[in-house]
């Protein structure tokens, strides 16, 4: 994997409103997601997190949205030495759906073994040498080389969540929303999960994760903001 | 009048020595049936598909629509598909009125709402995380497709089965644009009714044991699978 290779990358979003039953569900949001950069998102149930987390990557419309991208080069040197101008978020989506990686709050795995959901994050014509590797790197990675070849919707809360992980791992998102990603774990599981988060930061991953559990992302996070009454307040 | 009992005899004796006539009936019902059910599937599950994962304005009056057209009576759809290829009809250049391929058009109009009803429902009780993972994970919208397909297989293996139990056994639309042409359009629910009223009873109690049989297959088949769909973590 060339992960190191990649440009930094900033993805500023502006004026994000969404509705939702005639509630003005978002309103007026302004957000930036920056690699390397941890951001928690905290907020009561039916906030509007995980609305946010489905526009931030492509999948839900908002009502209106404006997205800069800003890429870096490996010499700290911005694209033509500015940021992009900001665009629709219509206009954005394709670019915001290959970089941007979104998890769910119950990871969604295939019918099948481990190995088979990991190899559908990888592009199809990869040779069979180079696609069993970065398997098994992502496995190792995810310490899941004992479960390779269990059947995936038999695993635990945990081990899905890594499997998850690894999984958007060799897709190589730069940038990752998190929805959630220790509910319904024990504490060992979370600490686990917390870990890997930790090498991806390290990784130069921009992460943006939605939990309750602000207490176990408290060291991870560099920002940490609440949504409340469809606006983002920062919090220390 | 023959009595019941010496007639099921007579009609598992037609059925157990394999009388070429009725074995060609049954043949023509499983060509005709199996192939209107290959032809109607894919665009019945694209369109169960999109139904189930799209949002747009008509969808709820599309929906309400096929489900009243689950309710179609054979004959219906045989009157117009009669009228539509008929010589002075709008496809009548095609000549296909009274053969094998007008029975199959017949076949797949009343098996689509059948497929698209019970697919729907097959989609909408699958899981739509796996279409939104399988599209964060950069897979083409028709491969995810496949893959949607394959995670919600029992539901839709049991809709096949329940629209092809449908129309493999309706007569009214089968009638009226095969015509009941022996050796070329003559399958089980049309030469039950002929034979019935010839009074050949055997015959006709030999071509109903077919379907029953069928009908139990399936049905047990749709059980097994339905079942397999649930235990399935």
């Amino acid at each position: 994997m060339s992960r190191r290779m990649q440009p930094e990358i900033e993805i500023r979003f502006s004026r994000l409103h969404k509705f939702f039953q005639r509630r003005h569900l978002l309103n007026d949001l302004s957000l930036s997601l920056k690699s390397g950069a941890v951001t928690l998102l905290c907020g009561e149930n039916g906030s509007g997190k995980t609305t946010l987390l489905r526009i931030l990557c492509g999948m839900e419309k908002p009502a209106q949205c404006w997205v800069a991208f800003n890429a870096k080069n490996s010499a700290g040197a911005a694209n033509n030495g500015k940021a992009n101008a900001p665009r629709p978020w219509r206009q954005c989506r394709p670019q915001l759906q290959r970089q941007v990686m979104y998890l769910h709050q119950q990871p969604y795995l295939f019918d099948g073994s481990v190995v088979r959901n990991l190899a559908l994050a990888l592009p199809r014509n990869l040779p069979a040498a180079q696609r069993a590797e970065q398997i098994q790197r992502a496995l190792a990675w995810a310490q899941l080389d004992d479960l390779a070849h269990a059947r995936a919707k038999t695993l635990s809360s945990g081990q899905m969540q890594r499997v998850s992980l690894a999984r958007a791992r060799l897709r190589q998102a730069r940038i990752w929303l998190l929805d959630e990603p220790t509910a319904n774990m024990d504490r060992a599981a979370q600490t686990r999960t917390v870990a890997l988060l930790k090498q991806l930061k390290q990784a130069r991953t921009a992460l943006l994760i939605a939990s309750h559990h602000h207490e176990i992302f408290a060291e991870l996070a560099d920002t940490c903001l609440t949504l409340k009454q469809g606006r983002l307040i920062r919090t220390p | 009048m023959q009595s019941l009992r010496e007639a099921t005899a007579q009609a598992l004796t037609l059925l157990l020595h394999g009388d070429a006539e009725l074995w060609e009936i049954i043949g023509i019902s499983f060509r005709v049936s199996g192939g209107a059910i290959a032809i109607a599937t894919p665009p019945a599950l694209l369109a169960a598909f999109l139904l189930a994962h799209l949002e747009f304005a008509g969808r709820r009056l599309l929906l309400s629509l096929c489900n009243t057209l689950l309710s179609l009576p054979a004959v219906v759809v045989g009157l117009t598909v009669y009228l539509l290829l008929s010589r002075h009809g709008p496809l009548g250049d095609w000549r296909l009125l009274f053969s094998q391929p007008a029975m199959m058009l017949a076949q797949i109009i009343l098996a689509l709402p059948i497929l698209v009803c019970m697919g729907h429902a097959a989609f909408q009780a699958g899981d739509r995380r796996a279409w939104e993972t399988a599209r964060m994970l950069g897979i083409s919208p028709l491969r995810a497709f496949v893959m949607v397909l394959g995670e919600v297989r029992f539901g839709l293996l049991a809709a096949m089965l329940a629209g092809f139990g449908r129309i493999i056994a309706e007569v009214g639309a089968s009638m009226m644009v095969g015509g009941n042409i022996l050796h070329a359009t003559r399958n089980i629910p049309t030469a039950i009714a002929l034979e019935t009223s010839k009074g050949n009873f055997p015959q006709g109690i030999a071509l109903g044991i077919v379907l029953l049989g069928l009908a139990l297959l399936l049905n047990l088949a749709l059980q097994y699978f339905q079942g397999r769909g649930r235990s399935a973590p």
